[in-house]
């Protein structure tokens, strides 16, 4: 049968899996990512409790409604690894709520998702990175751990409708990065920089452009890049959380450049979202509200305030609802710590240290897997999804809706 | 000891152990490590996967050292270490954001000295968290 991989914003939809017994007995077209993503199936899932305790699914949402009612500053954060249905059902629970809402983006690639999707920074498919591109820069990214298909299926492998000749000839990958990645292995390119160091690579790219001599960097390999960049045809490039910490409140930096690039050649920015379905998440964050990430809903109208970011509303919340994600894991110690002092209702199908500190434990139905859905690949396209093996766990969009209803 | 700035970064093999068993000995292995530039290790008088107190004003945890594998062209980065992205690493990342609220998952401040302790285990850590 054919399936979706929910192992990343891929969305892989080519997979072609066997079943024997409830078990895969075969699979073709995973990666390392995909194949470790559908086998945990088969490990550390949870079970309802409540209090440390076994308990129904019954009880354990009308715990999770009692807290969320209690609740005066209630957060709800996650909703990364969850279908674009779900979601939705999570921003109608915060506004009945008043709660402040927030996703995984706020730490990482928020920054330049925003840029994209309100058209700041202009964007493409993946599909016309397959068939147009003949630059591909990783930018503070390293695909072949994060995303291990997208050099296979888009940027540089494939033999796109303007690309016959692919990478034996007509495609060109770069990597920016402080260290040699795996993705580094496979390009032509390696430019290293210092960590932190991208603000001054902007200036420099920007002055090589010009015809200018590189003040800073390397400069024989940064005269090669500018002379690559200006024979671009259509270039793409995919920014990740290397770039998002090191240039921070200077990302207008890169919209520059951006500017500067395209009155050469078409060069589109695709970022690299990190769970599968991030993207549907702002995307619906924002037509709803106008804001990606970071809202509150306490007075009724959505605001938006880095006062409503995990980091900050960890430490103003007095109860949180956690949705597929594991931030006593992910999240600074300091924040975790403040996360783990409130009452945390945990909605997972799988075991975390936040599951295991949960006060209410709601195991969830895994997407592309057992429960159907649909959700945003990395670079907006929609992807469907329906379940490979039969399960008697709710989806999380359904726990949402009895959880809405209950409080 | 040595100080170092740490950059963290994403690692496949580390999520798959990860996906196996989030409290497996795998998982432990694949985190908690930093990656050292040779000279930095020898600075420590110590070699490849002996142990270190990595610590700073936010936490401390027992990991092993390696040698940072930029085969076949290594490039020297004294100074600059390189750790998997993980609960061990995020011990050391300060909670005290900028304007942006973004922490500085990788740009962490910290010393790294020689010990005979043992890894930091997972339950230690979810323990200090629940504290």
């Amino acid at each position: 049968m054919l399936a979706v991989c929910t192992g990343c914003s891929l969305l892989c939809e080519d997979i072609e899996l066997a079943l024997k017994n409830g078990a895969i007995s075969q699979a073709k077209n995973l990666c390392r990512k995909g194949y470790a993503h559908f086998q945990s199936l088969f490990t550390e899932r949870t079970k309802p409790q409540v209090d440390g305790q076994k308990a129904s699914m019954d009880e354990a949402i009308a715990r999770a409604a009692e807290i969320l009612r209690e609740s005066k500053r209630p957060l709800l954060y996650g909703w990364s690894s969850s279908s674009s249905e779900a979601q939705r059902e999570g921003i109608d629970l915060a506004k009945k709520l008043g709660a402040t809402l927030d996703d995984t983006s706020s730490f990482s690639e928020g920054l330049l998702l925003e840029r994209v999707l309100t058209g700041r920074l202009s964007t493409c498919t993946l599909d016309d990175v397959r068939n147009l591109a003949d630059l591909s820069l990783f930018w503070g990214s390293d695909p072949s751990n994060s995303h291990p298909r997208l050099l296979s299926r888009f940027a540089y492998y494939p033999r796109g409708e303007k690309r016959q000749k692919s990478y034996e000839e007509e495609r060109t990958c770069v990597v920016v990065d402080v260290r040699k990645s795996a993705t580094a292995a496979l390009c032509q390119q390696l430019i290293r920089l210092p960590p932190g160091g991208d603000a001054e690579f902007i200036s420099t790219v920007a002055a090589v452009l010009e015809g200018k001599i590189p003040r800073s960097g390397d400069k024989k390999r940064m005269i090669e890049l500018g002379t690559l960049l200006r024979k671009t045809e259509f270039g793409a490039i995919f920014p990740g959380a290397g770039l998002v910490h090191s240039l921070k409140e200077k990302m207008d930096l890169l919209e520059g450049l951006l500017e500067q690039l395209n009155r050469i050649a078409p060069f589109r920015v695709l970022p690299m979202v990190g769970h599968y379905n991030g993207r549907g998440f702002n995307q619906l964050l924002l037509d709803e509200t106008g804001f990606i990430n970071r809202v509150s809903f306490q007075e009724g109208q959505a605001r938006h305030s880095r006062e409503f970011s995990i980091m900050e509303a960890a430490r103003s919340c007095d109860a949180a609802l956690v949705i597929g994600s594991d931030p006593l894991s992910s999240l600074p110690f300091g924040v975790a710590r403040a996360l783990a002092s409130v009452p945390l209702i945990a909605i997972d199908p799988r075991r975390s240290l936040t599951t295991d500190a949960a006060e209410v434990t709601l195991p969830s139905a895994m997407y592309g897997l057992e429960a159907a859905g649909t959700a945003l690949r990395m670079d907006g396209v929609k992807i469907e999804f329906q379940p490979i093996v039969e399960s008697s766990l709710m989806p999380d969009r359904e726990i949402l809706k009895r959880i809405g209803e209950a409080v | 000891m040595i100080e170092v700035k740490i950059v963290t970064f994403q690692d496949i093999f580390q999520y798959e152990a990860q996906k196996k068993g989030r409290y497996s000995e795998e998982y432990k292995k694949l985190s908690a490590r930093i990656m050292l530039d040779k000279e930095d290790l020898e600075k420590l008088g110590i070699k490849d996967g002996d142990r270190v107190l990595v610590k700073n004003v936010n936490g401390s945890v027992v990991v092993a050292a390696r040698i940072s594998d930029e085969e076949p062209h290594p490039q020297p980065h004294p100074g600059l270490a390189f750790m998997i992205n993980s609960l061990w690493s995020n011990q050391l990342v300060g909670d005290q954001a900028d304007e942006t609220s973004i922490p500085e998952f990788k740009n962490i401040s910290a010393e790294v000295a020689p010990t005979e302790e043992q890894v930091t285990e997972i339950r230690e850590l979810l323990e200090r968290i629940r504290a």
